[in-house]
């Protein structure tokens, strides 16, 4: 039996072009995260302090958005055509998106890359949330809006397909891949909807000075209606891994398929409304419509916890099928020689380290305590850029010879990258939540104030900063080694089974469940329903106070004359 | 062009032309028996995840009532 | 649907596990008095600040026996007051923060403490803290607001009581 690209080699086309996007920004962005690693540790410096915040933004966007998502559009294209078992309606729609969001892609990392470059009077240095009133070039915000078009475009394709595999098999449960790439796009139409108004309504015609001022407070609150369930779109991806591929990848079988369309369903639910406990500290907000946000938020954790016994009880069918025995002695049995099962379990393991510092970040007063700090991209780290960033590395040493028919190029290069991934991540988030609880700020490019130290209560600051930098060091050295690894993996010559692509059935499967968890249009409803209720009043109050566009006049960051004027000004005023 | 030792070779008779090595998702090659659904209970699961309840409640205790509240200038109005 | 019995177990124990973090976070908010900011401060217009009664002239206030207001103007790159001079409050004294943007969106945060806030323009973050003796504290934004970002600080210095003479209407203290 040959492999996917041998089935359906248009769509493993599309496929590729969409990894081949995404390694390319992980690659430019793990770069910035280096130079960031060493240059805020002041171990190593070759960029001005003030470029910082290029590099900074260049590293969230490309990392969070550009990464992830790409890499996302290339596994729900693969999942949605290997689990219905057809191609994709029309391929042209297909790469139709993809260029779509590849567009906007580059218009944004042009705007951001532009920051460099003093004598181009462009620039978007306004960090991954881009708060107005900071004021990037328009190319960014327009960039931003195609690729989010773009993603809807994507999801309309995976859409389609589903209908069309609906017409042929009327009275079967919706395949497993299919339906929680079709709960994580409803929940992603939903919540795309804030930045949209933001950017389409408000951010685009003010960078283009067609309207003179914005309400801050209303850009904000939109971004994060959007901010917090864009982590679930990145979180999905591996857990569509978890779920459906890790179990077989063990030796397993996965445990419960309706329990994981139960999770994905809640995620539907609960991921937007939700967006609020980023803004615990916002003025503007009253403090009921806070303590709403963080119930529904802990409410969240609960299928993030059914997911951690499902995946574990999965993964311990494999080891007991391969002989494990004991209550922990099991874990000896499993494939640690297999590189994809090696970086998803440590990806699990790490978010289940990350699930803690998120239960803090959501404990809504507990939030005084590390708001704004180090510890935020300390756990940020654990979760988007570990669970995820590590899942989607993992896989795709078992996915990417599907698409392209040719063996890995090195499987022991493959295992020291994800285990050089994980102990570079437990230095560097460590230190950086650490460094969070003693009051060192996130988004800052010196590690010194002049008027006052930091003191850690445990070790010394001294101490922190050096594992940071270690830590962001193996990191990067880790992506050298997956980017070559998969590199020269296309120079292998093709064969008819280079990977071993077959998924076992789930011990508990679709039809024991009820047939309610497929009716997407009643989850959909209900979403909708929970998001009206959680923003109505909060989004009316905060345009009550200042209306819709505001009172407040944008503050370029691309006039780089402007900004050096200011530099000059405080410099005198401290001297 | 491989770095995968020779020695490692699982190549399976029934699917031909399998990369040499170790492969990637092979894990089900080595199972040495199938465990159905009504004869698995994922106690070391349970074993686990346990372990992780009790690690959470103590840290949250200590991170609430020791560094928060423990801290000096809270906010209070 | 048939769901394994220790999946049930675990699932019993994840709901209390979030009832406890709901219930903790309420007894902070009710037994401990930790409150959030909120929409109480109001709103300013953050290009007449000079026009506003207190923000025209930042500084302490005293507001009763004991009690203080300080108000804050945070902006490209400073606090005012703050940076080019201490915010100097009385030890053992109940301080109410009002701290407001007079640009772009920046962070407000006493290093080490829990006093810790968010800077919009048009809004004004109000809190109270009790402070205890005399210490002196590190200020800074927590929020990128710039390309100078990094050089936004400052102190607040918690003097002795009969050090302390501010007149309540003295401002910039």
């Amino acid at each position: 039996m040959a492999t996917f690209v041998d089935r359906y080699a248009e769509e493993a086309s599309v496929i590729k072009a969409n990894l081949v996007v995404s390694f390319v920004a992980l690659g430019i962005g793990a770069f910035f995260g280096l130079v960031q690693a060493l240059h805020r540790t002041n171990y190593f410096r070759f960029i001005d302090s003030v470029d910082y915040y290029t590099v900074l933004t260049g590293h969230g966007v490309l990392l969070a958005l550009v990464f992830t998502i790409f890499f996302l559009l290339g596994l729900f294209t693969w999942a949605v055509v290997q689990s219905l078992e057809r191609p994709m309606p029309d391929i042209r729609l297909t790469w139709a998106w993809f260029g779509l969001t590849t567009t906007g892609a580059t218009f944004v990392a042009i705007a951001i890359l532009a920051g460099f470059m003093p004598s181009i009077d462009m620039s978007a240095d306004v960090l991954y949330t881009f708060y107005a009133p900071l004021q990037a070039h328009p190319l960014f915000y327009v960039g931003l809006a195609m690729f989010i078009v773009g993603t809807w475009l994507a999801g309309a394709d995976w859409f389609l397909a589903y209908r069309n595999w609906r017409g042929d098999n009327p009275d079967e449960r919706i395949p497993l891949q299919t339906f929680m790439v079709l709960t994580t796009m409803l929940m992603w139409y939903l919540s795309t909807l804030g930045v949209a108004v933001s950017t389409v309504f408000f951010l685009i015609p003010w960078s283009f000075g067609i309207v003179e001022t914005v309400n801050p407070l209303l850009t904000r609150t939109l971004f994060w209606f959007f901010g917090h369930p864009v982590v679930y779109f990145w979180l999905m991806p591996a857990y569509l891994m978890w779920y459906t591929v890790l179990p077989k990848l063990a030796g397993g079988r996965l445990f419960s398929d309706p329990l994981a369309r139960v999770v994905f369903v809640l995620f539907l639910l609960l991921s937007t409304p939700v967006g609020i406990h980023h803004q615990y500290l916002d003025p503007g907000i009253a403090e009921g419509f806070k303590f709403i946000a963080m119930t529904n938020t802990m409410f969240l954790l609960l299928p993030s916890l059914l997911t951690a016994f499902t995946v574990v009880a999965s993964v311990e069918h494999g080891a007991r099928q391969r002989g494990g025995e004991g209550y922990l002695k099991w874990l000896g049995a499993l494939p640690w020689r297999d590189p994809a099962f090696t970086g998803m379990a440590l990806a699990g393991a790490m978010f289940a380290a990350g699930g803690f510092s998120g239960m803090i970040n959501a404990g809504m007063n507990i939030n005084y305590l590390i708001h704004n700090t180090l510890w935020v991209p300390g756990h940020f780290h654990l979760t988007v850029g570990t669970a995820v960033a590590l899942t989607m590395m993992a896989g795709s040493y078992w996915l990417v010879p599907q698409l392209t028919g040719k063996r890995l190029y090195s499987r022991p290069i493959g295992l020291l990258q994800v285990v050089l991934w994980f102990v570079g991540m437990v230095l560097m988030s460590n230190a950086m939540h650490r460094a969070g609880l003693v009051g060192i700020p996130r988004r800052t490019a010196e590690p010194q104030y002049q008027s006052f130290d930091f003191t850690a209560v445990i070790g010394t600051v001294g101490e922190l900063r050096a594992q940071i930098a270690i830590g962001g060091t193996l990191l990067f050295l880790s992506v050298v080694l997956f980017l070559f690894n998969i590199l020269l993996s296309a120079f292998e010559e093709p064969i008819a089974n280079p990977v071993d692509d077959r998924l076992p059935a789930p011990l508990s499967g679709a039809s024991g469940s009820p047939l309610v968890l497929d009716d997407l249009r009643l989850w959909t409803g209900i979403a909708v329903v929970l998001v009206i209720l959680a923003y109505t009043l909060p989004l009316a109050g905060i345009v009550g106070d200042a209306g819709f566009f505001g009172n407040v006049p944008g503050v370029p960051v691309w006039v780089s004359a402007n900004a050096e004027a200011i530099v000059e000004t405080l410099t005198e005023v401290i001297a | 062009m491989s770095l995968e030792p020779e020695t490692e070779n699982t190549i399976r008779e029934d699917v031909p032309d399998r990369p040499r090595g170790y492969v990637v998702g092979s894990a089900p090659d080595s199972i040495e028996r199938e465990i159905g659904h009504d004869d698995f209970d994922p106690v070391g699961t349970l074993v686990l995840i346990f372990g992780y309840f009790l690690i959470l409640v103590v840290m949250w205790v200590f991170m609430y009532f020791v560094e928060f509240l423990g801290r000096g200038m809270t906010v209070i109005g | 649907m048939e769901i394994h019995a220790y999946e049930k177990f675990w699932l019993g124990a994840a709901l209390l596990l979030i009832v406890g973090f709901i219930a903790t976070v309420s007894y902070g908010a009710i037994g401990a008095g930790v409150e959030m900011i909120d929409d109480d401060g109001g709103t300013v217009d953050p290009q007449n600040l000079d026009q506003h009664p207190k923000f025209s002239d930042p500084g302490v206030y005293k507001s009763g026996p004991n009690e203080y207001d300080v108000y804050v103007i945070a902006k490209q790159f400073l606090f005012q007051p703050g940076t080019s001079e201490p915010i100097r409050v009385p030890a053992n004294s109940t301080v109410t923060f009002h701290v407001t943007s007079a640009d772009v969106i920046h962070g407000f945060e006493v290093v080490g403490t829990n006093a810790n806030t968010m800077a919009i323009p048009g809004q004004i973050s109000t809190f109270t803290v009790e402070v205890d003796g005399p210490q002196e504290y590190g200020l800074l934004c927590n929020e990128y607001c710039g390309s100078a970002h990094h050089a936004m600080e400052g102190t607040m210095k918690v003097v002795p009581e009969d050090e302390f003479n501010a007149s309540a209407t003295a401002g910039g203290a």
